[in-house]
């Protein structure tokens, strides 16, 4: 099963997976693979296999969140079971958030929240300046019926309830399709 | 019906056309490695990561191709110092070859379209078959319900 951390450049998508990576345990996970640049930002993505009850592996993937990235985005996002959007709660990073959304969006059309689950996590939650959980919502017009969690990726906080919910979510779906 | 060993075999004969070939991956075009063979069978690599990274760069270069609008990608090949890998399109799926630097560029060219025929009309078998994976084919309600009980113990 495939899960993929989107959203907008420096918002924490890697941060995240790195967390989980690094300080979850009673998870296998395999090597971890990044595609990145000198500066250790991501030019392609990161790969990490993961399992859980032995048998059922998720392959994790981030993308690379800057804009000239947009095709390689399109490409992660082949074959996808679920979504972990990354927004950044920082208020300079409003439009980048919805476009990201947007685009995400575009990507993936109607099976987005349908056929493939979304979670989102509000990174950043410790900057001072945040924006509120609601003007983020709805920023990204996001309803209830979307699982939200308030994250902080550089210590770790919220991040693995978020891949929880993710990963539950894409099993029940493939248990009840 | 599909035999999931009919992969194995085109492979086993790709990895025997050139001495300098050291690792045959099939992958889909998700990035699931979906069989590979070695020519050494304690060649250390990571064979879902070099995969995942094949089928990757191998869609990244199909999209530049669509973008430019020069037609379909056939191959392509990274040369590195001390090796070379090739990757060409079957089908559904992205047939990678790890070879050394020094082969015979035309034979792998030539046996990676020959087979790609092969390995394209053993996937759509495989495909029409089984919508899944060969790993997730596999998971029954049982599995999934361990997966999740597992998760919640993390």
């Amino acid at each position: 099963m495939k899960l993929v951390f989107y959203g907008p450049s420096l918002g924490g998508k890697t941060t995240a997976l790195r967390w989980l990576y690094g300080k979850v345990e009673g998870l296998q996970k395999g090597e971890f693979t990044a595609i990145e640049d000198e500066t250790n930002r991501t030019l392609f993505f990161d790969y990490v296999p993961m399992s859980a009850g032995g048998r059922v592996l998720f392959d994790v993937f981030t993308v690379a969140g800057q804009k000239r990235h947009r095709h390689q985005r399109k490409v992660v996002l082949q074959g996808t079971d679920g979504i972990l959007f990354v927004a950044d709660s920082s208020p300079d990073q409003r439009d980048e958030n919805t476009e990201s959304f947007e685009e995400l969006k575009l990507f993936l059309g109607d099976a987005l929240g349908r056929e493939i689950p979304i979670v989102v996590m509000l990174n950043k939650r410790d900057l001072p300046n945040r924006m509120s959980r609601d003007e983020m919502l709805d920023l990204l017009g996001l309803g209830g019926n979307v699982p939200i969690y308030e994250t902080i990726a550089v210590q770790g906080v919220g991040v693995k309830r978020a891949f929880q919910a993710i990963a539950r979510e894409v099993i029940l779906k493939r248990m009840y399709k | 019906m599909s035999d999931p060993k009919a992969f194995d075999k085109i492979l086993t004969e790709i990895i025997r056309q050139d001495k300098g070939i050291k690792k045959v991956i099939l992958v889909d075009k998700t990035g699931l490695t979906i069989a590979n063979v070695s020519k050494l069978s304690y060649y250390p690599v990571d064979v879902d990561s070099i995969g995942a990274i094949a089928s990757a760069v191998f869609c990244a270069s199909e999209e530049q191709g669509k973008n430019l609008q020069i037609g379909e990608l056939e191959i392509v090949t990274s040369e590195f110092s001390e090796g070379k890998i090739f990757a060409s399109a079957c089908g559904k799926g992205v047939l990678c070859v790890v070879s050394e630097a020094e082969v015979n560029i035309g034979l792998i060219r030539l046996v990676m379209k020959k087979q790609g025929v092969q390995l394209a009309d053993e996937l759509d078998k495989f495909l029409a078959v089984e919508p899944l994976s060969p790993k997730e084919s596999e998971l029954d309600e049982e599995d999934l319900k361990s997966a999740l009980a597992e998760l919640e113990r993390v």
